[in-house]
């Protein structure tokens, strides 16, 4: 039993573990809501403390208005308080709680060939986390996965329609190793130039910036425009393939997660080899056939489309070895029928 | 006879003061709406470089300028090596700023004016047209070359959302509405492709 894992909920799931991917859409939402309204706050904050509201040019007033009803309940001194919330996914501030990315601190430490011990130490809880649950941040967190998932259903309904937009032939698959690459020539490249290059090509990053700049000087930067063309990759190349194939924070997770504890696994009795698994799966894994591997974020699509319930979770440090064919689909019975008419 | 004059004056003024409109105060001193181009401190937006051997200042009055209204450019120029200012006159052009005018549409230059220095300083009154952002020109020359140095200049209140913030928008709003409204032909759609990629032509 050791050796296949517990079953957190033995050959049933939780009836949750089906919402959990309602859930996941809503913590990503918050996400990128909380990155959003992060800079409208901090100028909402700067106006209070320069008490500059005559000055305000109408929009900026409106802003203002806003910001003062949305916090209202919470601060009493705006130019005070506002402070304890601050920075976004690449590295932040909450209630006096310091957190950052650990490609941020990863980055930062190579860059400035200085291990920063303080800074590190605030990785540390996204790092722990990851050798728990695996690529959850890419799956959970990461306020581009909102965009990039939307993305891919465009994509998809594009194909519905009949719009094909793939540039590359369906079977054409690439080598997941690239973002290893990817990684390990943005941290070279870092360690030479002694900025963090990393960051320049690392979505929740771009967005983190992006929005400030929008928000808080009034245009976009050139990030957007990385940002854009990651998207075109993924409409046009293939599904969510900037995340599977070139992220350097995707490749720094899958690594940190390659042994983490908590997996999805099948029960193969109660498959049916549907293989809906497989075709909502944003990574293009094979549920179907045991197969998750690090590159798996425990997104729990799987689990939420299942028809029969078949998908669980599990803590094993490895994939749940595979299991063959579902029990209750047609490839299982045949098998059957064949063994019992040998053995007749 | 001078005094019985100056005693109902002063009772007349006594009487008027309380009449007089309330000055609004501002903890940061005289609101900007108060100030304009022709204040001893108006708020003004203002750039500095370097062309041809000069330090260059750039203001322009007031901060914010309103569409169709009078204003002032400053232009201070100080020679780098020993800080004597130009003593040659500078030319203000001004054209529209725009992606239309960067592809070539509408790029039409105009001259404002051509200065020569007042006190070191060449003092440039404008009219503000239409709003938008506009690029002012100050042109001068240094030992037979010209220098041309460009500033911006943004008239009346930008935009809230730009054409990039409203192409942003309306991605956001295409893809959330395809995520919602169109989910089961998403899934559809996903299907098809999962069969094609199992089974290549």
């Amino acid at each position: 039993m050791a050796d296949q894992g517990t079953d957190i909920a033995a050959r049933k799931p939780l009836g949750l573990w089906r919402h959990l991917n309602k859930l996941r859409w809503l913590s990503l939402s918050c996400v990128l809501a909380m990155l959003i309204i992060i800079p409208y706050l901090h100028l909402y904050q700067t106006y209070t403390a320069s008490h500059a509201y005559d000055l305000l040019a109408p929009s900026e007033k409106r802003i203002y208005d806003a910001m003062e009803i949305l916090t209202a309940p919470f601060v009493s001194n705006p130019a005070e308080d506002l402070d304890a919330i601050k920075g976004n996914t690449w590295s932040g501030t909450f209630w006096g709680f310091r957190v950052s990315d650990p490609l941020a601190a990863l980055g930062q430490s190579v860059a400035g060939l200085n291990v920063h011990w303080p800074f590190v130490a605030t990785a540390l809880i996204p790092i722990v986390v990851t050798l728990f649950f695996g690529r959850i941040f890419c799956g959970w967190i990461c306020p581009a996965t909102l965009i990039y998932e939307l993305n891919t259903n465009f994509a998809a309904w594009l194909r519905w329609a009949g719009l094909k937009p793939a540039l590359i032939p369906d079977h054409w698959r690439f080598d997941r190793r690239i973002k290893y690459a990817v990684l390990a020539g943005g941290l070279a490249l870092s360690a030479l130039s002694g900025a963090s290059l990393v960051a320049g090509v690392y979505p929740p990053a771009i967005i983190g910036r992006e929005t400030y700049y929008a928000v808080a000087q009034g245009g976009f930067g050139v990030g957007s425009a990385i940002f854009f063309a990651t998207l075109l990759f993924d409409l046009l190349i293939t599904r969510r393939g900037f995340c599977r194939y070139v992220c350097p924070g995707g490749a720094l997770y899958s690594l940190l997660g390659r042994y983490r504890l908590v997996r999805i696994r099948r029960i193969a009795e109660s498959c049916n080899d549907c293989a809906k698994c497989n075709v909502i799966c944003e990574f293009e894994l094979d549920p179907m056939r045991d197969d998750f591997g690090q590159e798996c974020t425990n997104c729990t699509a799987c689990m939420a489309i299942c028809p029969t319930d078949a998908m669980t979770f599990m803590l094993r440090a490895g994939d749940y070895p595979a299991q063959g064919p579902g029990h209750l689909g047609r490839e299982y019975r045949d098998a059957e029928i064949k063994q019992s008419e040998a053995a007749e | 006879m001078k005094i019985s004059l100056l005693q109902p004056g002063l009772v007349l003024l006594a009487l008027l003061l309380p009449l007089q409109s309330a000055e609004a105060h501002h903890i940061l001193g005289r609101p900007g709406y108060s100030l304009n181009e022709d204040s001893n401190t108006p708020p003004s937006v203002q750039v500095e470089t370097q062309a041809g051997g000069y330090a260059l200042t750039y203001m322009a009055f007031p901060d914010i300028p309103r569409p169709q209204s009078p204003g002032r450019i400053n232009f201070y120029a100080a020679r780098i090596s020993d800080g004597k200012p130009y003593p040659g006159k500078v030319k203000f052009l001004v054209r529209l700023d725009s992606w239309m005018t960067r592809f070539g549409i509408r790029d039409h230059t105009e001259t404002i004016g051509v200065q020569s220095p007042d006190d070191a300083v060449f003092r440039q009154g404008v009219y503000y047209g239409p709003a938008g952002d506009y690029i002012i020109t100050a042109e001068f020359e240094v030992d037979g070359e010209v220098h041309r140095v460009e500033f911006p200049l943004r008239v009346g209140i930008p935009d809230t959302i730009g054409p990039i913030g409203t192409a942003v928008g309306l991605m956001f709003v295409l893809l959330i509405g395809f995520g919602l409204v169109q989910r089961r032909r998403s899934l559809t759609g996903k299907i098809r492709a999962h069969h094609e990629k199992e089974s290549p032509p």
